[in-house]
């Protein structure tokens, strides 16, 4: 039912020439693949699984179409705030977009790790409960208990980064203009594993702030790096100090961005937790 | 207005990791994974999300090449065609249809190669036809096949996941099969364990539970230290040795004198993680072998495969779902180049061509008849002082870069009255070549892949050819039909078809099936869901045959000229001898130079300091590179990627071959280094 409310928002919006095109999985004998529909007649492809983001792939599409193309997006809630935050932050012109919002499942939200798996406007699916991050194993191995074994357990997984750069390519908010990941200052080229602090700790820190925890990082790693742990605890922390959440406030920036001089009636002020990281870790990600 | 985006087969190692391509206005302007794919699921290693930047390279050849007077001229495709059947036509006629020989491509899709061996055997009555299988896993094809009765990896990579207990040798998965590795990586999390042998501490020893540094080359005196001890403590698997297999009393009476304590004399490994290892691999429930070019290239290679499948029959450890033995095929279709019959000894499906029977049967749907008489591989072809090969056609292959001993090679190939080679870039090769013919690459063209676990995957046409280059199926049927041969296929699928009815592994494969995950072969008629697991009931000869394997040192062993061992192989950024992904920014932005690694104290000796000038020479030449000083090499020995023409590491490998297959020994051969100068841009 959810998929026939998808194809027929879809429908409407081609139709009407709300956008020019769709951009949905389309799945026929040959599997699933992203598709622009700009048919009508083409929709009966359109299917919703595999979770699939493509809020990235928007953009591309955007970039590559003239300022007059409208694209119509079929959104999870993660996708949306993807968006949101990429328009935020001038990477697209939001008014060239349309979103047509579907809600994950339960189920889906706890494979995602996902707390907030719906978009601001549902148009099809029911929302579901976000994932329960206390149940998780994988949370508390990497994220909760010793600091000594949760190092450990973090050593072991990078050590087997081959480097190919999936986690920064999948990601659809990671923005710089030239990336940092490939500065020899940084990393020496040519070499893995790469360095635990100035790899994968410089690409956590660069998508801090605009981390949507789509999960697009993690489901690209060949190895099974839980990259998305990585984000948790900074997410939380700005959930915490500045109550905000990426993605979910198109006219607020990021408190990274502002600063608490100039904005001190946005509440921004220096986080009371930096000094007392080790000892609430647990806290941070609960 | 808005992109395609079209799904196909990633064209780098034999993963086959699923590709979706973005083109726009007839141009691939991105890449990125295939979520639903059934192997790769989503993801892909460095190479694989690069494998769309060279497709528009502007070195990409685009005109028939011919050369006149010492340069290539431009011509056009009609004459291209006429040159070709015209000169090896003369050559076969003068100097019989022996002097003919042709290297088909790992590179290329099954339909190709089928079309590629058809028309050297049909056209030109020889069976000199092989490729560079003939470089890699020729001695599993011939070990795997004389032990198990199927050359090819026993299960399915998705099965590393939920085994017990992984024991690689000789290969490092984690930079050459990066996606493959992943699996192994799940089994760790679920509490498998990974032994890794090598001589070197690669990434995939790195990351393993134990790391075995055995000498390079004493593989067999391993695996014997270990069979005796299973043997003489009680812990072979009898039930299976009595039911599915045969030979033993041979190979037990040979491995008598094999007592861990020697066996460790020889490779360097302490007896008792000989034994260790040996209990741990027969006692887990379910094991896998994984093991790649460090077994295999080596004069003992095909002896090597077989201590490998001895130690997999003795324990029961094949066979089953999670227990098997993976040969890692390190080519996106090198399975199917062999499975498609470019080896000088079989038919499609290996059916071998001096079987009367076998012969009769494609004589009758090819319509004319076909040499007895098996033809010579290319290494020995090249190795013969006095080669009966006059005339060559090689299909995407670059020996110039690949083959063992380059001046050798350039020899042999300047020596051909006439060399027609047919590739997407100019490359080492073509620069030899009397005819050039440009072809298309994977994202240009239909047809199929075969994977290392047997799957048989489609590729997708997504752009055109550049200029006048033609895929190599379109290529083939010009020059067939110019032979008078019936060539007159409709597309790929027609193809396909054509091989399903001569190949029985292949029979049920057509392109109607293929959709989503593809089929893995045996897929014997059209109702057959693939086979995960070979050998289930059954192995494909009957019982599993222990075979005595004869161990035989490197044939070039360290003196006080040569007091170092030098190695081979490749490396995470770059593929082979890199036409493709030299010319990819992505992977020259990793590393764009050559290097070779040298281990601290071998370095210290000698003055060299990391980073500088270096010459490596071995007694067939010396190349000029850089020195990487690091201790993942053992000291001793060398490491050289084989990737870079500026310092092609095969102008320093021996030819020396495996006599059974005839592989050669890349995996060590004596070396000395030299200091040349500073690091110049440190």
């Amino acid at each position: 039912m959810t998929l026939d409310t998808v194809r027929g928002m879809a429908r409407d919006i081609l139709e009407h020439q709300t956008a020019d095109g769709v951009l949905g999985l389309a799945g026929d004998e040959d599997g699933v693949a992203p598709r622009v529909f700009d048919k009508a007649d083409a929709l009966a492809a359109l299917v919703l699984e595999p979770k699939w983001v493509l809020a990235k792939i928007a953009l591309s599409v955007l970039v590559q179409t003239p300022e007059s193309y409208r694209l119509a997006v079929v959104c999870r809630g993660c996708d949306e705030r993807a968006l949101v935050e990429l328009g935020k932050r001038h990477r697209l012109d939001p008014g060239r977009l349309h979103m047509i919002g579907v809600a994950c499942s339960a189920a889906q939200a706890q494979r995602c790790l996902c707390r907030r798996p719906w978009p601001s406007r549902v148009d099809a699916g029911e929302k579901a409960a976000g994932a329960d991050l206390s149940r998780s194993d994988l949370v508390r191995q990497y994220l909760g208990g010793e600091r000594a074994v949760r190092l450990a357990k973090w050593q072991e997984v990078f050590s087997r980064c081959i480097k190919c750069y999936g986690c920064r390519n999948a990601c659809p908010v990671c923005h710089c203009e030239s990336c940092k990941l490939e500065d020899r200052v940084w990393t020496a080229p040519g070499e893995i594993a790469p360095d635990m602090l100035t790899f994968h700790l410089v690409r956590a820190m660069h998508v801090a702030d605009a981390c949507v925890a789509c999960g697009a990082c993690q489901e690209a790693c060949p190895v099974g790096i839980p990259l998305m742990l990585l984000q948790l605890p900074l997410r939380n922390a700005l959930q915490r100090s500045y109550q905000y959440d990426a993605g979910t406030e198109a006219e607020r920036l990021s408190p990274l961005l502002a600063n608490y001089i100039d904005a001190p009636a946005q509440e921004i002020a220096l986080p009371d937790w930096t000094d007392s990281i080790e000892e609430t870790s647990w806290d941070l990600i609960s | 207005m808005g992109p395609d985006f079209v799904k196909t087969i990633c064209p780098y190692c034999g993963t086959g990791c699923g590709l979706i391509l973005t083109v726009r206005d007839g141009r691939v302007v991105g890449c990125q994974p295939d979520r639903g794919h059934p192997v790769s699921k989503g993801t892909l290693c460095i190479k694989g999300w690069s494998a769309g930047e060279f497709i528009h390279h502007p070195d990409r050849l685009t005109t028939p090449l011919l050369k006149k007077g010492g340069r290539f001229v431009d011509i056009s495709w009609d004459e291209a065609i006429d040159v070709l059947v015209g000169r090896l036509g003369e050559v076969a006629e003068r100097h019989g249809a022996g002097a003919v020989g042709g290297l088909c491509s790992a590179r290329c899709t099954n339909e190709e190669n089928y079309l590629f061996q058809k028309l050297i055997r049909r056209g030109f009555g020889s069976n000199n036809v092989d490729h560079c299988a003939r470089l890699c896993h020729g001695p599993t094809v011939a070990a795997m096949g004389r032990a198990l009765g199927s050359g090819a990896m026993t299960n399915s990579l998705a099965d590393f996941a939920n085994t017990d207990f992984i024991l690689a040798v000789g290969s490092n998965a984690a930079e050459t099969f990066p996606v493959a590795m992943g699996e192994i990586y799940r089994a760790r999390e679920k509490g498998a364990r990974l032994v890794v042998i090598d001589p070197r501490t690669t990434e995939m020893a790195r990351n393993a539970d134990l790391h075995l540094t055995l000498r390079p080359g004493t593989d067999i005196p391993l695996f014997n230290g270990m069979m005796h001890h299973l043997l003489a403590n009680g812990l072979a698997d009898q039930t299976f040795i009595d039911q599915r297999t045969e030979g033993l009393a041979a190979l037990a009476a040979h491995l008598d004198d094999w007592a861990p304590e020697r066996a460790a004399t020889v490779c360097g490994v302490a007896p008792e993680l000989i034994r260790q290892v040996a209990e741990d691999y027969a006692r887990a429930p379910a094991a896998m072998i994984v093991f790649c070019m460090g077994i295999t290239q080596h004069v003992c290679g095909t002896a090597n495969v077989f201590a490998v499948c001895n130690l997999a029959l003795m324990c029961g450890q094949v066979g089953r779902p999670q227990a098997g033995i993976c040969p890692l095929r390190g080519q996106c279709n090198v399975q199917g180049a062999c499975d498609m019959g470019g080896l000088p000894n079989v038919l499609p499906g290996y059916q071998k061509v001096d079987d009367d029977r076998v012969r009769a049967r494609f004589e009758a749907q090819w319509g004319g008849s076909l040499p007895a008489e098996p033809g010579l591989t290319v290494t020995a072809a090249m190795a013969a002082a006095e080669s009966p090969i006059r005339a060559a056609y090689i299909m995407g292959e670059n020996p110039v870069m690949s083959d063992p001993d380059q001046r050798h090679t350039i020899e042999f190939l300047k020596r051909l009255d006439f060399l027609v080679v047919q590739d997407i870039f100019p490359t080492d090769t073509t620069r030899l070549a009397d005819l050039v013919l440009p072809a298309a690459c994977f994202a240009e063209k239909e047809g199929t892949f075969t994977n290392t676990e047997r799957r048989v995957q489609r590729l997708r046409k997504a752009v055109d050819p550049p200029g006048d280059a033609r895929d190599d199926l379109t290529i083939l049927c010009r020059v067939g039909q110019a032979l008078g041969l019936d060539f007159s296929y409709a597309d790929s699928a027609a193809v396909m078809d054509e091989i399903a009815s001569l190949t029985p592994s292949y029979g049920g494969i057509r392109y109607g099936r293929l959709n989503a995950g593809g089929l893995q072969w045996p897929c014997p008629d059209t109702n057959h869901p693939g086979t995960a697991v070979l050998h289930q009931e059954q192995f494909a000869r009957g019982r599993g045959l222990f075979v005595v394997p004869d161990y035989q040192p490197p044939r070039e062993m360290p003196d006080e000229r040569y007091p170092l061992v030098l190695i081979t192989g490749r490396m995470f950024c770059h593929y082979h001898t890199g036409t493709m992904t030299r010319r990819s920014p992505s992977l020259q932005r990793e590393v764009d130079r050559p290097f070779v690694e040298v281990n601290p104290q071998d370095a210290q000796g000698r003055g060299i300091c990391d980073g500088d000038r270096i010459r490596v020479e071995t007694r067939r030449g010396a190349i000029m590179t850089t020195a990487r000083v690091v201790p993942k090499v053992a000291a001793g020995t060398v490491f050289a990627a084989f990737h870079f023409n500026e310092a092609p590491a095969d102008a320093l490998t021996n030819n020396a071959l495996d006599p059974v297959s005839e592989v050669p020994e890349f995996k060590a051969c004596a070396a000395q280094i030299v200091r040349e100068a500073t690091c110049p841009n440190p």
